[in-house]
């Protein structure tokens, strides 16, 4: 497979496989996120090997006059303005961009296997090794991915000691095993201090979490998702962890949330999240609560055997009267979150579109391919 | 269950169509557009050149009035003119036929910004371009010293005008980086800088049409947008997500003293979307039936506020205590370098309002055309760069310029 393809054909297969993927369960971000990450990491290898490629090429690419009805660059470009240009078809569209003609993309690595062909047949063993060398890179590159996902408990647990302080009030809800980790490592520095746990009705994970927290030595207070607003006022801090971060620093968080951040908001108390980078979505919430949101069984909320009549479609009567809402999600807009602690540092919510285009690239948004090239 | 029922849609039968007929009156109150004898000095200094126009582009008007009455007033000053470019509204290349002496920038800024359909800066770089043509610069420093006097010019005729300013900066930048790409030959370099002048028309209308795609998943069937001002950005939004059939209808308020909001309902009568048209006043009184607000800007500045026709602060701060979210769709060559801290901050653009009876002269009158809506009134930025959050403006100001 010719050179120009392969990073082409890396990318159209995982495309492929991803598309379907986020079909299966639309509403699990992460997927996405880690697919679109995928994308982006074949696109920068490719990058840097056609700018080593560039390098090597640098005199030769001058003399390549001959291919030009190929290409629409101006010819008197040298390959050091195509290299550059080629790295801005990486970068989202800036202001700097914004008047210059970019070439295609199709025609950047033009140049380097056309540098190849003039060079004659030695060049071609070298271009085969290129296309494995790529290969190799992406699939580096992807197990540290999987291992920055693994260890991002720990780089968020280093943060905790900055963070709390001693004879500190803690508010979390439900349970998350950042947020318990987090914990645990403030307390084995030594510092000192109380959590109140919300228990998160109607899955009652805070019960697991308040006792994941006593076993490991800390105060624990357990409270109803109704008395947050009441203890609100004596805690320090408020620390969640998230299901998903948008691009414009909104939160999708287990239900229950945006409640303890507006009661936060109101008492003037920190609300800070934390979430590994493999959470943060390029994408913006459109209509969360309905768009981004799952509805689980009533079983949750009600017995079967006691509502069976009120629920049930075939009494006669047609549709029945009680409608349950099981929602799984929250969407907490970001001027209630104070701060976002990640792998990479604590963040402000207004940041995140810089992690974004670190992380991202902006042609995967959209991951539905098109039958026709060039979009 | 989520939704509010978008009971209009029902209603809609029964409501009467509430655009308002074309005003002959309307003809005489706005003034006429800036005599060009004069090129360059402004005529009017105190009445901003850049309302005007836009005031012009407002009038309830047919383009064929429009289109009479500039070859009307093209005959009269005819003979004042010096230079070749008159007001006629096809875009002939103007002003190089005859000698560079009497080329002036000015006209030939003033006879893109005619046309109704054509953004302010894409003039100005169009008015840039045509100064590179005629230019006898044999090396790239004069070329660039030329336009750098071109650009100064420009922006003095007319201090008020920010995407103007905003175009001709961002031009400068272009051409002083391009000059630092490897060219052997001045001709080819000057050709190019010619060539993504003329190509910058095609971005313009580009960028509708991106920050039109970008915002159509923010407008979900049965919601109501609230539009200040008449931006051609939003009217191309509104108009896309029409032809996607969905459903939703429009509030303008009217926009006084510029009638913008009349101007707008015409055009979405046309499209078939439902339009209510609210005097300036009644925002607040329907603002609890309002899913969004959407306004256009004159400009983006450094903060991340937006400059916009006077009324666009009052809407997205009464927008703001109701929670409401207020989208402004801007491209992004709108950005400038402005940091004002206050509404006097900037330098005043003034226009005559007609009350439409006399006033006492010893009554003042506040005739500022524009006003500073700061960042945090505004929860998303549609550009051609993407969806931003405000603080993201700064970022790319910062990425261009420093």
């Amino acid at each position: 497979m010719p050179y120009t393809n392969q990073a082409a054909a890396l990318i159209h297969s995982v495309k492929a496989v991803g598309e379907r993927l986020i079909a299966a369960n639309p509403v699990e971000l992460a997927v996405g996120n880690v697919v679109r990450r995928v994308l982006h990491i074949v696109r920068e290898e490719d990058l840097s090997l056609t700018t080593a490629a560039m390098a090597g090429l640098n005199l030769s690419a001058e003399s390549d006059d001959e291919d030009d009805t190929d290409r629409d660059n101006h010819p008197a470009l040298s390959a050091a303005a195509i290299a550059a240009a080629s790295r801005s078809t990486l970068r989202p569209p800036s202001l700097q961009t914004l008047l210059e003609d970019v070439p295609d993309s199709a025609a950047v690595p033009h140049t380097s296997s056309s540098g190849g062909d003039s060079e004659g047949k030695s060049k071609s063993a070298d271009k085969s090794s290129r296309s494995r060398k790529l290969k190799h890179d992406v699939i580096e590159a992807v197990n540290e991915l999987i291992q920055d996902i693994s260890t991002c408990h720990e780089l968020i647990a280093e943060q905790a000691v900055e963070h709390i302080h001693q004879n500190e009030v803690i508010l979390t809800l439900g349970s998350s095993r950042t947020v318990l980790e987090f914990l645990c490592a403030a307390k084995e520095k030594k510092r000192s201090f109380r959590v109140f746990v919300a228990e998160g009705a109607p899955r009652y994970q805070g019960h697991l979490l308040a006792k994941e927290l006593v076993t490991r030595g800390l105060q624990t207070t357990l409270i109803t998702d109704s008395a947050v607003f009441a203890m609100i006022s004596r805690v320090n801090m408020v620390i969640v962890g998230a299901h998903a971060v948008m691009a414009n620093g909104g939160v999708i968080a287990p239900v229950g949330l945006n409640m303890v951040a507006l009661a936060a908001q109101k008492h003037a108390v920190p609300f800070v999240v934390l979430a590994g980078s493999h959470k943060l979505c390029p994408l913006y919430p459109h209509h969360p609560e309905v768009l981004l949101n799952e509805l689980r069984s009533p079983s949750e909320l009600l017995d079967f055997g006691e509502f069976s009549d009120c629920l049930d479609f075939g009494s006669g009567i047609g549709a029945p009267l009680l409608h349950v809402v099981n929602p799984t999600f929250d969407y907490v807009p970001p001027k209630l979150v104070s701060l976002f602690i990640t792998d990479t540092g604590g963040h402000n919510p207004s940041y995140m579109y810089r992690l974004i285009a670190d992380y991202y690239s902006a042609d995967d948004l959209v991951l539905e391919r098109r039958t026709t090239s060039g979009n | 269950m989520w939704w509010r029922s978008a009971s209009f849609i029902l209603d809609r039968q029964q409501e009467q169509n509430t655009s308002y007929p074309p005003n002959p009156e309307s003809l005489l109150l706005s003034s006429p557009p800036p005599s060009m004898a004069d090129s360059l000095q402004n005529p009017k200094p105190d009445i901003s050149a850049y309302y005007q126009t836009r005031a012009a582009h407002h009038a309830v008007v047919t383009s064929d009035w429009l289109s009479q009455a500039q070859a009307a007033v093209s005959l009269q000053t005819n003979d004042d003119v010096s230079s070749g470019s008159d007001g006629r509204v096809a875009p002939t290349g103007g002003g190089t036929g005859g000698d560079n002496k009497t080329f002036s920038v000015i006209d030939e800024f003033n006879s893109w910004r005619k046309q109704p359909d054509l953004a302010e800066a894409v003039a100005a770089i169009r008015a840039l371009a045509a100064v590179i043509r005629a230019s006898q610069a044999t090396t790239m420093m004069e070329l660039e010293i030329e336009l750098k006097k071109a650009s100064d010019s420009l922006k003095a005729w007319d201090a008020t005008s920010i995407s103007l300013t905003a175009g001709c900066d961002l031009f400068m930048r272009y051409v002083t980086r391009t000059s630092a790409l490897e060219y052997e030959d001045f001709n080819s370099a000057r050709y190019r800088l010619i060539e993504r002048a003329e190509k910058f028309g095609e971005i313009s209308y580009k960028a509708r049409r991106i920050i039109a795609m970008l915002s159509q998943d923010f407008i979900f069937d049965g919601c109501t947008i609230l539009v200040h001002g008449f931006s051609r950005v939003v009217l191309e939004v509104l108009k896309t997500a029409a032809e996607n059939k969905k459903h939703f209808r429009v509030f303008c308020t009217e926009g006084r003293p510029d009638r913008t909001g009349l101007r707008l309902s015409n055009e979405l009568a046309k499209l078939d979307v439902p339009v209510k048209l609210l005097i300036d006043s009644a925002v607040a009184y329907t603002m609890d039936e309002v899913d969004m607000v959407l306004v256009g800007a004159d400009g983006v500045v450094e903060s991340g506020g937006i400059i916009n026709m006077m009324g666009t602060y009052q809407i997205a701060l009464v927008s703001h205590s109701m929670n409401k979210p207020v989208y402004v769709a801007a491209e992004s060559y709108k950005f400038a370098r402005l940091y004002p801290l206050d509404q006097k901050d900037m330098g005043p653009a003034l226009r005559t309002i007609d009350f439409g009876v006399p006033i006492p002269s010893k009554v003042e009158v506040e005739k500022s055309a524009r006003d500073y809506t700061p960042p945090q009134y505004l929860t998303l930025l549609f550009t051609d760069l993407g969806v931003l959050t405000p603080s993201v403006v700064s970022d790319e100001l910062i990425q261009l310029y420093l």
